[in-house]
């Protein structure tokens, strides 16, 4: 796996667009490698195995507006998941360890 | 069942749950000898078509990263060693043993969700640890199960501990005691006492929400963490969940890196999706 990727259902996969991962069916069989250029053939036969989405690299260039509401949107839902934290409350320091983990893993260092 | 419970009424009603495989109890029951005979295993274990396909998937999967395929369970012992071939025929049976029962609210495939991403979570923490991997993932795996043993013998009952979690927004063991007066840690017990559970892997469910607590055990510290992390990264995608408090204790126990965090979330997300797919296929 390198650089950015995204999970798209496979009505919205179009041929060209480059496979991110490997691609196993339910049985752990390899179907294709990484780096695969998908082609219009190749995702005929995709439903046939059970696919239903695939993970495709992403370089369309980022919309700043998209990205900000997504990063706005990670964020919220980490605050709702830790709401029962306090984060002056320094007996909980080891929660508020993981929130900061779990916030640079999903959104990156800046602004922690 | 009038309310509140107690610890026999749980236990009174536990014969009344689905039992695993006749080979599943045995293999459990031998936990802790080491030498029962792989050839009678394996053979009994085949007779079960549809736990044995589990079985290997999981052994196949990239869980362990083998380089050759496994097509038998003999094979799967041979190269993943006894306990670890044991460990999965348990999770590939245990997963399908609890039929969903009325209980309005309560989230099935949620709960397998949570369980099997802790279970993947605690497997991968451990290797890290230096733990066995085996007994984390086992224990990652069961750590809730007396949720389970609880909505399967009181449906009803555990409806309104739902509806009172949801009502109060708080976390669902504050919700069973003030509700049953039991909660799922003590009904997990019960059923490890039940199904003959290792003393190690009764520690780590009594100890998973208390791991600070003396003689609780590093395996408590590990499910736990895993649990926190698991509640964390969403996995279960439950739209009221909440992140426990991390016991820091536990938290420094495990003394994780920044890199290694990052690298832990990663491998958990990748993992459970894996097997996810193959413990709650149809």
């Amino acid at each position: 796996m390198t650089g950015s990727y995204r999970h798209l259902p496979l009505a919205e996969v179009q041929p060209g667009m480059v496979l991110s991962d490997e691609l196993l069916d339910k049985q752990g069989n390899v179907l294709l490698p990484a780096g695969a250029v998908l082609t219009e053939k190749m995702l005929e036969r995709m439903p046939g195995h059970g696919i239903e989405s695939l993970a495709v690299v992403d370089d369309s260039p980022p919309d700043p507006v998209k990205t900000a509401a997504e990063r706005e949107a990670q964020l919220a839902r980490i605050a709702a998941l830790f709401r029962r934290h306090d984060p002056d409350d320094e007996e909980d320091w080891a929660s508020q360890a993981l929130r900061a983990l779990v916030t640079e893993f999903r959104v990156g260092k800046e602004e922690v | 069942m009038s309310l509140p419970l107690t610890y026999d009424d749980v236990v009174n009603n536990l014969d009344d749950l689905p039992s695993l495989p006749a080979v599943v109890m045995e293999l459990l029951n031998s936990i802790d000898q080491e030498e029962t005979d792989i050839t009678v295993l394996a053979k009994k274990v085949s007779h079960d078509q549809a736990l044995t396909a589990k079985t290997l998937r999981l052994a196949n999967s990239s869980l362990f990263g083998l380089q050759v395929k496994v097509t038998t369970i003999q094979q799967a012992i041979t190269f993943l060693g006894f306990q670890s071939t044991r460990n999965l025929i348990t999770a590939a049976s245990v997963t399908g043993c609890f039929a969903d029962k009325a209980c309005p609210g309560f989230d099935h495939s949620a709960f397998w969700r949570h369980s099997i991403a802790t279970a993947a979570c605690a497997k991968i923490l451990a290797r890290h640890a230096r733990f066995n991997q085996d007994y984390a993932f086992t224990a990652g795996l069961l750590h809730d199960i007396g949720r389970l043993v609880l909505v399967s013998s009181f449906p009803q009952e555990y409806a309104q501990v739902i509806a009172y979690q949801q009502a109060n927004d708080c976390y669902t063991l504050d919700a069973e005691r003030a509700v049953l007066g039991i909660d799922h840690v003590e009904a997990g017990l019960a059923l490890a006492e039940h199904w003959n559970f290792s003393d190690t892997m009764r520690l780590a469910i009594a100890g998973h929400h208390d791991p600070g607590k003396v003689g609780a055990g590093f395996l408590a510290a590990i499910v736990h963490v895993a649990d926190a992390v698991v509640h964390a990264l969403d996995l279960a995608q439950k739209p009221d969940d909440m992140v426990p408090s991390v016991s820091p204790v536990a938290w420094k126990a495990l003394n994780l890196s920044e890199e290694t965090s990052l690298h832990l979330f990663r491998e958990t997300e990748l993992q459970y999706e894996e097997i996810a797919m193959v413990l709650l296929a149809a």
